[in-house]
């Protein structure tokens, strides 16, 4: 495709030089001066187009990256002028039991989150694969939770579902099972959390849905003549073939997982007039960069911990890549 | 919003002769322009307060009663929880654009002073546009910090214990004036043994109470910049706690926690609690029972160590509409018909004009008002003491902190270990 920009029709109706071709006639040859001249007129047309973007990025993302990456090298409260610390807020982070906690809490949700989310959405990704009646209609339902999940009424729907004396609480007690709400409790809140990730994993199951329908027939037809059942015609056909949009799943919503804010925040806020769950409960890291930035105004300090955040995060995608030499297989020579 | 404001500023400029330049000029370097003045000279103010709907509709009728005195003058309000409140003000505050006056509390005076964000009304106060006289029990001097007026108190209130009257009186309890800590430990057991519920909800992890507590030891909660207690006061009374919550005097926290943000006693999980005397309200909304507001516990059988505590109006220094502000919170505070609209729902009125204006009819308020009579009789009043900047997030820490305790997911060693840290760096010590 990148060679034959110049053969690209809206860039000619947008040129006004009286050399360019007509719109439909053969391609000649230009002179070397000429399509220069071109090249230029159309990388000017592209950045233009771009520029909206550029300015976006510039003044929304890097510009704040960069004053970040400073503030997090002072102390900084909003109100008074940033105070170059050096390491400081690193060092007090590492020594602080709540940051170690969110980052336990943290780690725990990505360990535990994750890997089920993602079996959840290959399991209805293999169930839907199949061609059934109604199958438009099933995709459409379980991938719905992820278009509005992430929203902040799902989470306070979440918080009602999960609360003291709500639908979960009440249905445990016609078991027998009487530990109150999860949302209250420190120790189950972040379940609820684990539930609500489970819960979205439409995602993650389109893009297996779409792995899955790349897997050639001939395959499974061969496997079956040779009298293999379906668990291992799963891990030796399957699970092989779709690996490298499993890498991508995993990649996509550890990353995700790691970011968890919104959600967080609101099934576990007003519990204890705390921001993040009943005794730190589902205090996960973003949450206390929050409580550090928002509610005690140690900007600087947060954005120390939004730096770390984004050093962890590297470094496990980097530890995900490295490990996929291993276990993801890419066809030779696919299209 | 932005083109609709420059519209309007251009045509100031251009309809108004060199006043209305001068006005437009000032609403231009006012950064978002929100207090801008219009071409017939109608100022507007904006007024940012905490508290939910019930609050907000008392609010907005106070407010088309001052606009109807004050033609000239609109008051835009916003208003969120008490916790969205403040990250939002900080945001704005910080940004440059705080709400022209906004309700404030004592932990926060001293925090904003330091940052330079509250208007000294002193000078407003001097020149006429906001009187100071009137005020019961000394809550004039409230909002004085270092010969600064930087609030006004709006209402006052004061600590009480919050009791489910039944359960009291299954139990045959009944709390006077000047019962001390054995009395109430001993109710506590008698609640516990005689009606099976716990007698309190946890007031371990009520700083106010603890304050009251200190006082009555000759200490306080905090100093003008530091805490007041040491590290083995605070160990003795969350002891106190643990051992209460062992003994299944207290309520065990995990319940309360799962109930919140219903309260324990409403929850009928606890006999009483200590809080605000004005909070009781809201017992009687959320619960089947009766509820009546018991005295502080003393140590020596006379002090309390009570003081009357308020919410304020507190105005903005990059206000550019003082004198306007000024006439705005001297209305809400002097003002009687106000009074009649608000009710006890930001305390009992703090100016005797506004106190004698409004009297409850509800046995609740009645309740209130009785509660705040018998202290003044009891002269249990004392001056209150000085909040530090940080005082807020120190409070926030010690309600963590004690619930963690509660729940057990710290030792009471831990806790208070953690509670110094925390409250060191808070304060800057």
């Amino acid at each position: 495709m990148g060679t034959t920009v110049t053969h690209a029709p809206a860039m000619e109706g947008l040129s006004e030089d009286k050399d360019s071709e007509p719109r439909h006639g053969p391609v000649k040859p230009e002179r070397p001066a000429a399509l220069k001249r071109r090249r230029r007129r159309e990388n000017l047309a592209g950045y233009l187009f771009m520029s909206p973007w550029i300015a976006g990025f510039l003044l929304l993302t890097a510009g704040p990256m960069v004053a970040s990456l400073y503030f997090a090298f002072t102390d900084y409260n909003l109100f008074d002028a940033p105070r170059w610390i050096g390491l400081e807020n690193f060092s007090e982070m590492f020594g602080d039991p709540r940051w170690r906690h969110s980052v336990q809490v943290t780690l725990w949700y990505v360990v535990v989150g994750t890997p089920l989310k993602l079996i959840a959405a290959l399991g209805v990704a293999l169930l839907l694969a199949q061609s059934r009646r109604g199958q438009a209609f099933y995709r459409a339902a379980f991938y719905a939770p992820s278009l509005i999940g992430a929203s902040v009424s799902i989470a306070i729907v979440w918080k009602a579902i999960f609360s003291d004396d709500a639908i979960v609480d009440r249905i445990q007690k016609s078991f027998g099972i009487d530990v109150g709400g999860w949302t209250g409790d420190p120790d189950m809140i972040i379940y609820s959390l684990v539930a609500l990730t489970v819960w979205q994993f439409g995602a993650p199951m389109v893009i297996f849905l779409a792995g899955l329908k790349q897997v050639p027939r001939e395959l499974y037809e061969a496997a079956e003549v040779d009298g293999a059942g379906k668990l291992r015609r799963f891990w030796n056909i399957t699970l092989p073939m779709i690996s490298p949009v499993l890498f991508f799943n995993v990649l996509l919503e550890t990353i995700h997982s790691f970011q968890i804010f919104s959600s967080a925040y609101i099934v576990g806020g007003g519990a204890g007039g705390n921001a993040c769950g009943p005794a730190d409960g589902s205090m996960v890291y973003t949450c206390y960069l929050y409580v550090q930035g928002f509610e005690n105004s140690r900007m600087g300090l947060a954005s120390a911990m939004a730096w770390m955040l984004l050093v962890a995060v590297a470094l496990v995608t980097a530890v995900l890549f490295w490990s996929q030499k291993r276990w993801v297989h890419y066809e030779e020579g696919a299209s | 919003m932005v083109n609709g404001r420059n519209v309007e500023r251009r045509t100031v400029l251009k309809a108004a002769g060199a006043t209305a330049v001068t006005m437009g000029l000032a609403a231009t370097t006012g950064c978002g322009g929100d207090g801008g003045a219009s071409a017939d000279g109608t100022v507007t103010i904006r007024y940012a307060w905490w508290g939910a709907e019930d609050r907000a509709q008392r609010i907005n009728k106070t407010i088309a009663l001052f606009e109807k005195k004050y033609p000239k003058i609109k008051v835009k309000t916003d208003f969120q929880p008490y916790l969205d409140f403040w990250k939002k003000f900080n945001t704005q505050a910080s940004g440059g654009n705080p709400p022209d006056v906004f309700q404030n509390a004592i932990g926060f005076l001293r925090k904003y002073d330091a940052k330079n964000v509250l208007l000294d009304l002193s000078e407003q106060a001097e020149a006429g546009n906001l009187r100071m006289e009137g005020f019961r029990a000394g809550l004039d001097k409230f909002g004085e910090i270092d010969g600064k007026l930087l609030g006004v108190p709006v209402g006052s209130n004061s600590m009480a214990l919050v009791i489910d009257k039944p359960v009291y009186t299954r139990a045959g309890i009944k709390p006077e004036q000047g019962w001390t800590w054995d009395d109430f430990d001993a109710a506590m057991r008698k609640i516990r043994d005689k009606t099976g519920r716990s007698g309190d909800s946890g007031m371990y992890g009520v700083m106010y109470l603890y304050d009251l507590y200190l006082r009555q030891n000759g200490k306080a909660f905090f100093t003008a910049d530091g805490l007041g207690f040491t590290e083995s006061d605070l160990t003795d009374w969350w002891t106190k706690a643990e051992k209460g919550v062992k003994d299944g005097v207290y309520t065990d926290a995990k319940k309360v926690a799962q109930i919140k943000p219903k309260s324990a006693v409403a929850a009928e999980l606890a006999g009483g609690e200590f809080t605000w005397d004005n909070f009781t309200v809201r017992y009687t909304a959320e619960g089947k029972s009766e509820y009546g507001l018991a005295p502080i516990p003393t140590t020596d059988g006379k002090k309390t160590g009570q003081y009357l505590g308020s919410l304020m109006l507190s105005a903005s220094k990059r206000t550019q509409h003082p004198k306007e502000v000024a006439q705005f919170i001297d209305f809400m505070v002097h003002d009687p018909e106000v009074a009649k609209i608000m009710g006890y729902d930001r305390g009992v009125p703090a100016t005797q004009a506004q106190y004698d204006a409004y009297q409850p009819t509800d046995e609740v308020n009645k309740a209130i008002a009785a509660y705040e009579e018998s202290l003044v009789k009891a002269g249990v009043l004392e001056p209150i003491t000085p909040h530090p900047n940080g005082a807020d997030i120190c409070e926030s820490a010690f309600l963590r902190i004690a619930e963690e305790l509660a729940l057990g997911k710290r030792s009471v060693d831990e806790a208070v270990k953690q509670f110094f840290t925390e409250s060191k760096t808070a304060l800057g010590t």
